[in-house]
This record gives C-alpha cells, structure tokens and sequence, in this order.
C-alpha cells in the first residue's frame, strides 16, 4: 500500500494535488513506518528461532543417548537453562529494551524449564502426571514474564496453564479439579494490565492475548461441571455476556470485529449455547434436578453473574439501553428461562427458540443500521441455525420445512441485495 | 516493574534450580540410602512427548491382602513396606496409612480395594517407566515379550526404594540389563 502511494507522489505533485513538502512528509513518515515493520519481522523471527531451538533440544534430549553417563546426561539438559538464565540476567543488568532479544529469551527460558525437568525425570525413570509437570512448569516460567516483560512467555503460559486444565479435568482418569488454574490465571493478568490495558496498548499482543485469554476461559470454565451438569450454563452465559459487554468497554474495544476476541467469542458462546438448549435433552434435565444449590456448579453460577452483572452496571452507566448489544443481556434472560425450566421445561424451550429468533432480528436490524453486512449475515445465519436445530426434533412436515429453508434463502438475498445497492446510493 | 525485576529474577533462578536440584537430590538420596528389590515385571512401548521413548513396565507385585476389612478408599494415601519371597522377587509386606517406622517404604495411593474374594489392596506403582534410548524401545519391548513367553528367562526391574520414595534403576532380563542385551544384538548386526 505504501509502495503504491510513495509511487504516485510525483504525479500528485505534477498534479498539483500537494505540494512538495507534503510528499516529503509523506515519503518521511513511510520511512520510519518501514523501520517499524522490519522491527516487527525480528521480533517474530526472534521468537521462531528460539522456540525451534528450544524444541529442538527437547527432542535431542528425547531421543536419551545411553552411551552418556548420567553426569554428561544432567548437565547436557540443564545448560539451556543456565543459558537462558544468563542472557536473561545480561538484559536485566543492562536494562536493555531490545523488544527482539527480550522476547526471543523469553521463549528460549520457557522450553528450557521443560527441559531441565524432563531430563531429570527421564535419567531417574521419575513417572509423575502430566498434569503435575505442567503445574510445575508453568509456575516456574510465571516469573519469565514479568522480568523480561515478554508477552511470548505470556501467550505461552496461558497457553501451558490451558492445557494443565485440560489435561487435569478432562483428559485424565480419574477427573480431578484444576484448582491452581484459576490462582496462575489471575498471576498473569496484571501483566496483561500493565503492558496492554493501562496505557491503551493495542497491537498483536493485545489481540493475541486477548484470544487466548477468551478462549482459555471458555475451555476451562467447564472444569466445574461436576453432579449438577445443568447449572454450568449458567456460568457460560454470564461468562459469554461479561465478554460481550468487556468487549464494548472503550478498553477493550478494537474497532474491528476479527481483532475483538471477547466480542466474537462472547457472541457466538451466547448463540451456541442457546441453540443447543432449545434441544430438549437439555430441559429434561432441568426438571430432574435435584439439591442445585450443593454443588460448586451453583457458586461458580453466583460468581460469573456477579461478574456479568457488575459490567452490565458499570456499562449502562455511559449508555442507554438501545445502544448496547442485546447479548449482554443473555445471562438475565437465561436465568428467567432456567427457573421457568424447573417447573415447565417445554415452555422453556419454546421461549428459548424466541429469545434466539429476537436475537437474531435483532443482529440484522444492528446490521442494517450500521451498513455492516458481515453482521447482518450473521443474523440471518443465526436465524438459518435455529430452522436447521428444528429440522431435526420437530414434526413439522417437509414442505413446511422447506418452505421455511426457501423463505430464509430469500431473506438472504433480499437483505443482501438491499445493503449493496444503499451502499451505491449513498456512494 | 523495573525496580522489582532484579529481586525477582533472582528468586526465578533460585527457583528454576530448586526443582530439578531437589528432584535429583532425593533420587540420589534413595539410591544411595534406600534398599534395593527386584519386582518381576512385563512390559509395554509408549512415548513421552518431552521425556522420549520409555517402556512401561506392568510389575506382579501391586497388591497385598489384608487379614480384615480396612475399608480402603481408591486414591487414598498408603504408605507399603516390602519383603522378598522365596524366589528373590519383590513382594508387598505391609499396607499402612500412617507412615511405617522402618527403614525402607513406598508412599502411594490406592487402585482399587478388592473384597470380593478376600481383602486385597492393589496400588499404584509408581515406577513403572524406564526411559531408553529412541530406538532401542521397541527392540527392549520385543526381547520382553520373548522373555515373557519364555518361562525360562525372567524379567525384572531393579527398584531402590528409601523412606516413601523409590527409584527404577535398571531393568533386567535373565540378571543382565536391557541395554547391554541390546548392545551386544546390535553388535551382533553389525
């Protein structure tokens, strides 16, 4: 895009367009945006290098060489670690800022912690959990983010944390529960505050770290469902509706849908989850239910709609109500819907059909009036998801439902049709 | 954050030592201190994604019956203490859930409490990986196997075992370590 600019000065001056100094303004600040993005290249090359190499070695030190003896075996594998340290130490002493370096050793020092644990487990055959390993590992490279102020060890710790939870709660027999998530979660949001939020730094970081802190969430909020399966939905739609209203917070807010990772994962957990419930597998459990108020479910319940709904607070404050998304409030409609479930779960599953069919109309009416068609088509897909859900549990006949498939396609194409040729009028 | 980082770099390292340092000292400490029995054994090939190619090794000796009903709970801390049979082979020679005052024993927990026969506790071992170099894992799992069908040749692991912790030392067929019988087939090879 520069190029092409940078191209045309001359015959914008010739033009008479701008002057001679505004192209050399212009050249002057395309030079400098160049330097930027070659920084940028060193970064992610900095940091490609060191964990290729940091993988590397773990595989080096995988394949366990039986002619070393046991001495050369433990100081082979605990040498990335003392290197790592050491530059680690070098740009501390020095205070340097070199972005490259800092992250680039961040990486190095996080997979050589692994190694150095692995190697001592492998030479004296130490079984253990994977689940105790990663514990373990996370929590020694917790304070590699915050020395180097590196949010490659960052995204890689949450990463690490995610799997320790996944690894514990789910993917291992018998299920525990990954309680020391939760305390090395919140160990790394001042990070997150400091380096991104505090002073409104918005760049790949922040929207790297954004999306894995969502999803991390996402996943790992499940951890909880334990006896009272049902009373998890709760806690995701309050989890889903805190990041819907996160996401219009001026904090967090990217301008870009792609880049807005609460709002895309809010957004599409709150249509997710709905359309699952309005199956009802779901709501004769409800109505089985019994003592909801002994299980962890319930207060992890209480927590996410505190939560939700402190947010929803703080955010109507500065707006009213039509100007805010309409899923921000999906935890409060849920938990109407949840109760009414208890007593008539059939009814509560016709209302939540309404309530996705009213969030739907809703998108598309957001999108038209905002001229976006990304999210009016999102609507009309929410809109095609909940007459696919009924394909398969209603009676209706085939010619009803196809009737209703051709009246959505046409919906499709009218809308779409309308948008674009507003768009050339107002053009 | 610039004035805490100096503090706190150097708890890191102090940290980032004390794991693996702790882990090898208490190895070295069992090895050294601790008492070595032979547990009979039969093996299977896994990999580990970070510690390489190991074999897993599916010990006789993971259960000891009790003389009354104790009401065992699976997962529950036990502490064994063990004996050699007649054979040399080890075997479990006590179940405790206070911490035995002898001079060797394993911490563990337990599998499962059997009382459908008799009152059998079986637990877990946890030794039960000897990590081998990449490609001689499957060659060691392959001479098990023969080992195993074979009723004359015998396979067993060496396990020194201190106060609660125990260290898998080597593994052992016909008395002659895995790695060497390897060796000497490669060698054969070539």
């Amino acid at each position: 895009m520069s190029k092409q600019i940078l191209k045309e000065l001359s015959d914008l001056v010739n033009a008479q367009v701008i002057t001679d100094e505004t192209a050399e303004k212009i050249k002057s600040y395309y030079s400098g945006q160049v330097s930027h993005s070659t920084n940028r290249l060193f970064i992610v090359f900095g940091i490609l290098g060191a964990l290729l190499v940091g993988m590397g070695i773990v595989l080096i030190i995988a394949h366990n060489w039986d002619i070393l003896p046991k001495v050369v075996k433990l100081a082979t594998g605990l040498l990335p670690l003392l290197i790592g340290q050491t530059i680690a130490g070098v740009l501390i002493f020095k205070k340097s800022d070199n972005r490259t370096f800092r992250e680039a050793t961040g990486a190095f020092l996080f997979a050589a912690v692994a190694i150095s644990i692995s190697i001592v487990s492998q030479v004296y055959n130490i079984e253990g959990s994977l689940g105790n390993f990663l514990l373990v590992w996370t929590s020694l490279t917790l304070p590699i983010v915050y020395v180097l102020r590196s949010s490659m060890a960052s995204l890689l710790y949450i990463s690490g944390i995610t799997w320790y939870a996944c690894e514990v709660s789910y993917f291992s027999y018998p299920h525990g529960h990954a309680w020391w998530y939760w305390l090395l979660l919140i160990l790394i949001l001042p990070f997150y505050y400091l380096e991104f939020l505090k002073d409104g730094n918005k760049n790949n970081f922040f929207y790297f770290h954004s999306w894995l802190l969502a999803l991390s969430l996402t996943v790992c909020l499940g951890v909880f469902a334990d006896n009272h399966g049902e009373l998890i939905m709760i806690a995701y739609m309050g989890l889903f509706s805190a990041f819907v209203i996160v996401s219009e917070l001026p904090t967090f807010n990217t301008g870009r849908v792609i880049s807005n990772a609460f709002l895309v994962i809010g957004s599409l957990g709150v249509i997710i989850s709905l359309l699952i419930l309005s199956f009802d597998f779901y709501w004769s459990e409800v109505i089985d239910s019994k003592n909801l108020t002994e299980g962890i479910e319930f207060a992890v319940s209480i927590i996410t709609t505190l939560i939700a709904s402190v947010l929803l607070f703080i955010h109507l404050r500065g707006k009213s109500l039509t100007e805010i998304n309409s899923k921000s409030f999906a935890f409060i409609v849920f938990i109407a819907l949840f109760s009414i479930g208890l007593s008539a779960p059939t009814m509560a599953q016709l209302l939540t059909n309404v309530v996705i069919l009213v969030f739907a109309v809703n998108t598309i009416r957001n999108g038209a009036q905002r001229n976006h068609l990304g999210i009016l088509n999102y609507g009309l897909l929410i809109i095609t998801a909940l007459i696919l859900c009924r394909f398969f549990d209603t009676d209706f006949s085939f010619v009803v439902r196809g009737l209703l498939f051709i009246s959505v396609g046409i919906g499709f194409f009218a809308t779409n049709f309308y948008m674009v040729r507003r768009r050339k009028r107002q053009a | 954050m610039k004035t805490v980082a100096l503090p706190l770099f150097v708890v890191m390292c102090f940290a980032q030592w004390l794991i693996p340092g702790k882990m090898i000292y208490d190895s070295e400490t069992v090895i050294v201190e601790g008492t070595t029995y032979k547990f009979k054994t039969q093996p299977i090939d896994p990999s580990d994604p970070f510690r390489g190619k190991y074999i897993t090794l599916n010990f006789e000796a993971n259960s000891i019956v009790t003389a009354q009903n104790a009401h065992w709970e699976s997962g529950e801390d036990v502490f064994i203490t063990f004996t050699t049979d007649s054979a040399g082979f080890a075997k479990a020679s006590g179940v405790f859930r206070e911490r035995p005052d002898t001079e060797s024993f394993l911490k563990t927990s337990v599998n499962y409490y059997n009382t459908y026969e008799n009152f059998e506790v079986f637990f877990n071992i946890p030794f039960d990986r000897f990590y081998l170099e990449e490609s001689k894992a499957s060659q060691a799992e392959q001479l098990y196997w023969q080992a195993q069908s074979d009723t004359l040749q015998v396979a067993y692991g060496l396990v020194t075992i201190g106060k609660g912790q125990a260290v898998l030392t080597d593994v052992m067929i016909n008395d002659k370590s895995v790695i060497n019988i390897i060796n000497e087939l490669n060698a054969d090879k070539d």
